[in-house]
């Protein structure tokens, strides 16, 4: 055993050391090329301490006060709903045409496909830009948004979940003389319905999140009242906003996946 | 079917839900003062406006290079120090790492960070430290917390409790159970979930961007509200295909984990 050596330290030691290390110095270069320095949060901290000093107290008067701000809330709450509704109904249409099991001819069958992963990767400020304007600023541009959006992501998750469909009671209905309308109808839709229903309670709890940042860039609704008070420098009525938004979006959240438990504990 | 047989009674479950969303949208679209005549003039306006951007002014891609990688840059330091900012919070969040009471405080605040959308911590943090890369970079880093924190500290509590005891029993303290029992364990998920929210933070530097971080956003909405539709048709193009190919690259990366994670 006279040769018997005990490498120190090991070598999965060294290659770690050399990982870590080698990623610490490329994060180090990329913040000094960007300017970055995250140690200004602590050098800097008096600046956003001052600016939370200005914002409190909030100024919750705002909502009995100005009739707007409850108006705007109905709306960002109206703009969800719609984009929702209609962005997922169209999607659960086009995931028919698009799914590898239910539609057969396969050239539009892949035209529809390449349309919903095409639709899937604009993001919504492109869309949104463009919407305000075609119909000017407004919650209706943020609704036609909320509607593309929601069909470019859920598009895919309902082909994906059509394509995911048991085939046994499909076939043995068509076995029994069944269309192929008939076979959607009544063994296809039974079976993605309660994912379908769930899917829509999630698309509107993003939703509602889109609804609040397509505010800023003239989509209406609280979000925009919530970026007007930051514009006049209005603080205490941007924190009343900020927690009015937080509120909502808690129960919206908390909500849809109450009911999605609910939905799906009893349908599986 | 004889008309004798078509009852109402059969159509309850469909017609009523159905009926009820109908009118609730229809209540919605008035509060939206939404206008389906609007929507024609909205078509015309919208295809002629399209006809305008073409084509590309192609001049324009070698200016919008550096606005390119600096959008990616934001995106990839954001992730890069909201996984780890994530991380840290993660350990306090999770049942198995320390006691109920600092749990639920960290939970409750994950799941408040989750509903403040991340444009208004930028714009708040823009009124703090001034236009620039700074204020998105944190942002973006702040926005990891609420999904990242939450599946991270989930991982952690699944951890079977076996392994930690172990390590626990032959006398390591909390620092070491973390190092030596939880890290090895959460380190694939890590890196998938950092993966994933790598390709949302590539969107959300594109919207960040529009309000004064930078980048490519900067240019999209500036030639938009200069009426500068070509080049503003240029900066859509590298938007696409950035977005695009951020989406591929990751879910390839993120298949690749899974596999060698089920291989191992």
């Amino acid at each position: 055993m006279s040769d018997f050596k005990i490498d120190l330290p090991s070598a999965k030691f060294k290659q770690k050391a050399t990982l870590t290390s080698l990623v610490i110095l490329l994060v180090a270069l990329l913040c000094s090329y960007i300017k970055f320095n995250p140690l200004v949060i602590f050098t800097e901290f008096h600046f956003l301490q001052e600016f939370f000093v200005e914002m409190f107290p909030p100024n919750y008067a705002l909502f009995y006060e100005n009739e707007g701000v409850g108006q705007s809330i109905l709306q960002t709450l109206s703009m969800a709903f719609l984009g929702t509704i209609f962005g997922g109904s169209i999607g659960f249409i086009l995931s028919f045409f698009a799914a590898n099991n239910i539609f057969q001819i396969p050239f539009l069958r892949n035209f529809s496909k390449s349309f919903l992963a095409m639709i899937r990767v604009i993001p919504s400020l492109v869309v949104i830009l463009i919407f305000v304007i075609a119909v000017g600023p407004g919650s209706f541009a943020g609704v036609l948004t909320l509607i593309i959006t929601t069909i470019g992501v859920f598009g895919k998750l309902f082909t994906e979940v059509l394509e995911n469909a048991e085939e046994a009671p499909s076939e043995s209905i068509y076995c029994v003389g069944a269309s192929h309308l008939q076979v959607i109808r009544y063994s296809i839709i039974p079976q993605v319905l309660p994912a379908f229903i769930s899917n829509l309670l999630y698309a509107f709890d993003l939703n509602m999140r889109a609804a609040i940042g397509l505010g800023i860039f003239g989509g209406g609704g609280i979000g925009y009242k919530l970026y007007m008070a930051m514009r006049v420098l209005h603080y205490q009525d941007a924190t009343a906003l900020i927690t009015m938004i937080v509120l909502m979006l808690l129960i919206v959240e908390n909500t849809s996946n109450f009911l999605r438990g609910k939905l799906l504990g009893e349908k599986l | 079917m004889k008309i004798a047989e078509f009852k109402i009674s059969r159509y309850k479950n469909i017609v009523l839900p159905l009926g009820g969303l109908i009118l609730l949208s229809f209540l919605a679209s008035k509060s939206c003062k939404i206008d389906f005549s609007d929507f024609g003039e909205g078509i015309a306006n919208g295809t002629f406006f399209i006809t305008r951007m073409f084509p590309p002014d192609w001049a324009a891609f070698p200016d919008m290079l550096q606005p390119t990688f600096d959008t990616i840059l934001l995106a990839l330091l954001g992730t890069f120090f909201g996984t780890i900012l994530s991380l840290l919070i993660a350990f306090f969040a999770a049942a198995n790492l320390s006691n109920p009471w600092v749990r639920n405080i960290t939970r409750s605040l994950i799941s408040i960070e989750r509903s403040i959308p991340e444009l208004f911590i930028l714009l708040i943090l823009i009124t703090a430290f001034g236009l620039g890369a700074v204020p998105a970079i944190i942002a973006i880093a702040l926005g990891c917390v609420g999904m990242l924190g939450k599946l991270l500290a989930d991982t952690i509590e699944d951890i079977p409790p076996t392994l930690m005891d172990s390590v626990a029993s032959i006398g390591a303290n909390k620092i070491q159970i973390i190092a030596f029992a939880v890290m090895p364990e959460i380190i694939p998920n890590l890196i998938s979930y950092a993966l994933f929210r790598f390709e949302v933070n590539i969107r959300l530097s594109v919207l960040l961007g529009a309000i004064g971080a930078g980048g490519i956003g900067y240019e999209l909405e500036t030639s938009f509200s200069l009426l500068e539709y070509h080049r503003a048709f240029s900066a859509l193009i590298i938007v696409l295909v950035l977005v695009f190919s951020i989406e591929r690259l990751s879910s390839f990366f993120r298949n690749k984990l899974k596999t060698a994670i089920v291989l191992k």
